[in-house]
């Protein structure tokens, strides 16, 4: 009889230990991941002969107001087509009365683990710009997502990137409704390493990652938390690419959320090499006070294409030497070889005729 | 719609007049009785042995012995009829049973009554898995922990042969090289369609079915060692994985 | 700026600063100072023309180290054309001449704008 290991039984125990009936046009293949709010399966379509991922409601949450957060944060969804964004197929209940709802099935792999292989600055760049994208465009929608964190980032084999895990998103128009459905729950469906934060306060209620969680998200401020808490969260996923750790330290997230300072290591501390700029487009992110930060993710983006293009960003007030510094540096082809060009012509007027 | 992977589903359903492995074994009929033993011992021997081993500090032969002796003794004097479902987890009563054998054992330094060639099992195997068998702490969770093992292994040997008299070794195969692989090198579905000539949908499908009857027979299995509903609910949830 | 309109001025500009590059010659060479007019111009035309081709190659084909090799050989080959009709100075044009071909050839590749195609109706 075959030995099995405790990984192997682990295994054994995700792909077959769904205590779910089927829904109708659907078979289950296997539990993708597990969070607060349900679980989400990989399932196959039966008709399209397609695979998908099926999110349902925890058996033990599946009450009307469960039911009622699922369901928005699928209508939410729906409301945002963006090619950064997982589409919705279809809302139904299981034969036991849960509600379920099925997107597209993303394969990539998670930015935390995309940033354990060796990429340039430029290819880091390049998906943080795309996440930036796909935020924003959630923002001009009127949604906020208050739980961005590489965790809930995809990356896809041609590089697409996909925000996933609108469990704990806002529509902007509503109140900040501390005792409401939706800010009670997460429904982080992947992380066990770094899990999403429900933890009622005096002022309201704490949703977020510790890591990458704004201050007034922290101490349950709800009523400040807007699109500069995603800004904020933006900052600490641009300060993952750029160190490979989150910016708040277990201790330090515990020391905000007690009322204390924000407290976050230089960028250039952790990482030496990244360009000043840089740095100062992360500090601007994770400004403590929303109003020190950027004002819209486009803003923030628009910085983060200057730098990539040569030009200032709004972020580093930069002197004359600087900026001198900068303009040689973004043309440094173009001076070589204006000075490989005056050395040459120097030594040959030099040299006698 | 696939019914047999509910929990209490319609196929999953206890019904109320079977008689489980715990009521034959206490059968008058001593064929019927020495075969619902022989499955009962299949389920429960290898934990037994690990928490003679891990838990009660026995050398190899010692463990090896107990084991034997502890079924025997088991058999002979008729003890699963003390058993009342509904106050305990049968397993939970199989480990108070075996902690008081080890107790009398132990301070009555009596002489073990052998088996006597009662299992035929594979103590050898069993003891090289010990150096892979985490410890634990809390005896409950050791024994729990090589239940839940033996369970999906005699699972896993039911499915094997299921699948093989079927005639779906090909199944078996892909199953096998998704879900048995290394952990750290487990292949993808586009990897397995590619080793197996066949389009990723079809692994999709072969691993579906051997899921499904994996915890079908998993489930059926539980169904026979248990002695209530409740308590089969309650241990099916352990076993795969759902307890919450 | 597009490729060809960049590989033009510039070309110019840095053809009319190697021929005035002519005028330390021309300080002790009397042939040089009589001819200085043209050599000036004739340098500026050739930095035009080569900065032109360049430019519409730079414009046809995206690749810098195409861009480059084409400055190079034709700053170098017009260069020599030029101190063969002179019969002297050859390496102080010649080198010079396939270094500023380098440098336009450079830039229209890194600077000057792509034409943008438009959809047919």
């Amino acid at each position: 009889m075959t030995f099995l290991s405790d990984e192997q039984l682990r295994h054994l125990q995700q792909v077959t230990g769904h205590d779910l009936p089927e829904p109708e046009r659907y078979r289950w293949i296997e539990q993708l991941g597990r969070g607060g709010m349900g679980t989400v399966h990989l399932a196959e379509d039966l008709p399209l002969e397609r695979q998908v991922a099926i999110k349902v409601l925890h058996a033990h949450g599946a009450d009307a107001a469960g039911t009622q957060r699922l369901l928005r944060e699928a209508r939410i969804l729906a409301g945002l087509e963006h090619p950064g964004i997982v589409p919705i197929h279809d809302v139904g209940t299981l034969p036991d009365g849960r509600l379920f709802y099925v997107m597209q099935y993303v394969r990539g792999q998670r930015l935390d683990a995309f940033f354990t292989q060796e990429h340039t600055l430029g290819d880091r760049l390049t998906v943080f710009e795309r996440i930036c994208e796909t935020v924003a465009f959630a923002h001009a929608a009127g949604v906020i997502h208050r739980d961005l964190k590489p965790a809930n980032i995809m990356l896809g084999a041609f590089g697409e990137v996909r925000v996933l895990d609108w469990g704990i998103a806002k529509r902007l128009a509503e109140s900040g409704d501390p005792s409401g459905a939706l800010t009670t729950q997460s429904s982080a469906e992947s992380e066990a390493d770094s899990p999403t934060v429900t933890r009622a306060t005096a002022a309201g209620t704490v949703v977020g990652t510790p890591g990458f969680m704004a201050p007034e998200q922290a101490r349950g401020d709800l009523a400040r938390v807007d699109e500069r808490s995603d800004v904020f969260a933006l900052g600490g996923v641009l300060y993952y690419l750029l160190t490979g750790r989150p910016p708040l330290t277990p201790e330090a997230f515990e020391t905000l959320r007690a009322g204390g300072p924000l407290r976050i290591a230089d960028v250039r501390q952790a990482a030496p090499h990244v360009p000043r700029a840089l740095e100062a487009i992360c500090g601007k992110a994770l400004a403590a006070e929303p109003a020190g930060r950027y004002r819209s993710v486009a803003e923030m983006r628009c910085d983060v294409q200057q730098f990539r293009g040569g030009f200032a960003v709004s972020a580093l007030r930069e002197g004359p030497l600087d900026a001198t510094a900068r303009v040689l540096w973004k043309y440094r082809g173009f001076v070589l070889l204006v000075l490989a060009y005056i050395l040459m012509r120097s030594l040959l007027l030099s040299w006698p005729a | 719609m696939f019914r047999d992977t509910d929990i209490g589903g319609s196929d999953g359903q206890f019904p109320p007049t079977q008689r489980t492995l715990l009521v034959l074994a206490g059968s008058d009929d001593p064929a019927q009785r020495r075969a619902a033993w022989d499955r009962l011992i299949a389920a429960y021997w290898k934990p037994v042995y690990k928490y003679l081993r891990l838990r009660c500090g026995c050398d190899n032969e010692q463990a090896k012995d107990l084991t034997q002796a502890f079924f025997a003794r088991a058999l002979e004097k008729d003890d699963l009829q003390r058993y009342e479902a509904g106050r305990a987890a049968f397993r939970t009563f199989l480990r108070a049973c075996l902690d008081n054998f080890w107790r009398t054992q132990r301070t009555a330094a009596q002489r073990l009554k052998r088996g006597g060639g009662l299992l035929r099992q594979d103590f050898e195997q069993a003891e090289r898995e010990l150096t892979a068998t985490p410890g634990h702490d809390d005896p409950e969770a050791l024994f729990e922990q090589e239940w839940r093992r033996s369970l999906w292994e005699v699972g896993l040997q039911r499915l094997r042969d299921e699948l093989r008299d079927a005639g779906a070794e090909a199944v078996l195969a892909v199953f096998e090289a998704c879900d048995l692989a290394d952990p750290n090198q487990r292949p993808t579905y586009a990897e397995l369609a590619a080793r197996f000539e066949i389009p990723e949908t079809q692994v999709t499908n072969h691993l579906a079915r051997a899921r499904r009857r994996l915890r079908a027979l998993l489930l059926g299995h539980l169904r026979e060692l248990t002695g209530s509903p409740e308590e089969f609910a309650d241990e099916a949830a352990r076993l795969l994985g759902t307890a919450r | 700026m597009s490729k060809p309109l960049l590989g033009l001025l510039l070309g110019a500009s840095l053809g009319l600063i190697d021929g005035l590059s002519a005028l330390w010659d021309a300080q002790t060479d009397p042939e040089v100072r009589a001819g200085i007019v043209g050599i000036v111009i004739g340098s500026t035309f050739k930095g035009l023309v080569v900065g032109l081709v360049t430019g519409l190659v730079a414009a046809r084909f995206n690749s810098l180290p195409l861009g480059l090799a084409t400055g190079i050989i034709l700053g170098g080959l017009f260069a020599f054309l030029v101190a063969h009709m002179q019969g002297k100075y050859y390496l102080r044009i010649t080198l010079p001449g396939a270094a500023l071909g380098a440098i336009v050839g450079f830039a229209t590749q890194q600077y000057g704008r792509l034409a943008t195609h438009r959809q047919a109706a």
